[in-house]
């Protein structure tokens, strides 16, 4: 008796787990639609939202700095402390209040957001594979230029080019400072980059 | 009954019940109007491996071995793939971003040219999957050129 009682009960917990499975699928599903929905929209409008008007009006302070701090921390390849930054940077897209935002605006911000926000979660979740991070770090570094070229950065940004990395093809970053730090080479090759532009 | 028999027996209760809880098949069939043939062109050997080493887990078309049919196996199954298809389905490329196209086909390149694709679990069970450095060579440099032209397009 005791045994068929047992079964039971252990059966029904492996139902129950299952169908919270499923459930947990379907959930995914729809957000998928969701953003599927999202990016068909993008893909029309993105080329001809108006980027000059949008300066100064939203802050994106936090998402720059948390940016910043990653960078610093790939500079001395430091990968925990990298993985660390990326999590908080998945959080401050997360977090980011986009109540305050045109509809052109919300539109560039989301269809970054969407890339970014995927990277940053690579970057932390790959702590102890810094060529991993890095190779994240690279298209993450472009999605936060568009970013800074359409919401201004908030304070004065370069946008630094090293042409060794990826067997020659080369990347970019963006930097808070003037000095060379590559985040890419890391402590190999520091000082590799030049400054292309000035991000007022 | 000894305790290792009821144990035994409570095991293979559960073992049987389990076996009547199949999750949904990945199964659609149909070519999408978002396939990623759609976007880039895609030659036959390139094809190969996308069909050999990723749609099992990142298109809406799995082919299911034997044992996908024996739980636990099968949830395993279906979890995998449901956590492939949201990072990357190869049927719905068309309907990401440009963005997210361009960061996908780098991200590709990155994962077979750093073995984190496809999984090791997966090269286990699929000796197709487990792709020789020419096939890795002509993928990457596949999924590079793509991207190339895809942004060169915009």
């Amino acid at each position: 008796m005791k045994n068929i009682i047992l079964s039971i009960a252990i059966a029904a917990t492996t139902l129950a787990a299952c169908n919270s499975n499923s459930n947990k699928s379907t959930e995914s599903q729809n957000r998928s639609k969701d953003t599927q929905a999202k990016s068909q929209t993008d893909n029309a409008t993105i080329t001809t939202s108006s980027v000059a008007d949008a300066k100064n009006t939203v802050s994106i302070k936090e998402i720059v700095s948390t940016y910043l701090q990653l960078k610093n921390a790939l500079t001395k390849d430091n990968t925990t402390d990298a993985a660390t930054a990326g999590t908080t940077l998945e959080a401050a897209f997360k977090n980011f209040d986009k109540t305050a935002l045109t509809a052109a605006q919300k539109k560039t911000f989301e269809d970054v957001e969407d890339d970014a926000r995927e990277h940053a979660e690579h970057i932390g979740k790959n702590g102890g594979n810094i060529v991993h991070q890095r190779e994240h770090f690279e298209i993450l570094s472009k999605d936060i230029y568009d970013l800074v070229k359409t919401f201004g950065g908030g304070q004065v940004l370069y946008k630094v080019f090293c042409p060794m990395y990826n067997n020659g093809k080369g990347a970019f970053w963006i930097s808070e400072i003037k000095e060379i730090k590559n985040p890419y080479l890391g402590k190999a090759m520091p000082t590799c980059g030049t400054i292309k532009e000035e991000i007022k | 009954m000894s305790l290792i028999k009821k144990i035994l027996l409570v095991i293979g209760i559960v073992f049987i019940a389990i076996q009547f809880i199949q999750p949904a098949h990945n199964k659609s069939g149909q070519v999408l109007a978002t396939d990623i043939s759609k976007i880039v062109s895609i030659f036959d050997s390139v094809q190969a491996v996308l069909k050999n080493a990723c749609y099992d887990c990142h298109s809406n078309n799995t082919n299911y071995p034997w044992y996908s049919n024996i739980q636990p196996m099968g949830w395993l199954m279906a979890k995998h793939i449901r956590q492939g298809k949201e990072a990357l389905n190869f049927n719905a490329f068309g309907s990401y971003s440009l963005r997210r196209q361009l960061s996908k086909l780098n991200g590709i390149a990155n994962s077979i040219k750093d073995d984190i694709m496809p999984l090791s679990s997966y090269k286990l069970m699929h000796k197709n999957a487990q792709l020789s450095t020419n096939e890795k060579t002509l993928f990457i440099n596949w999924a590079q050129q793509s991207k190339d032209s895809l942004s060169a397009k915009n």
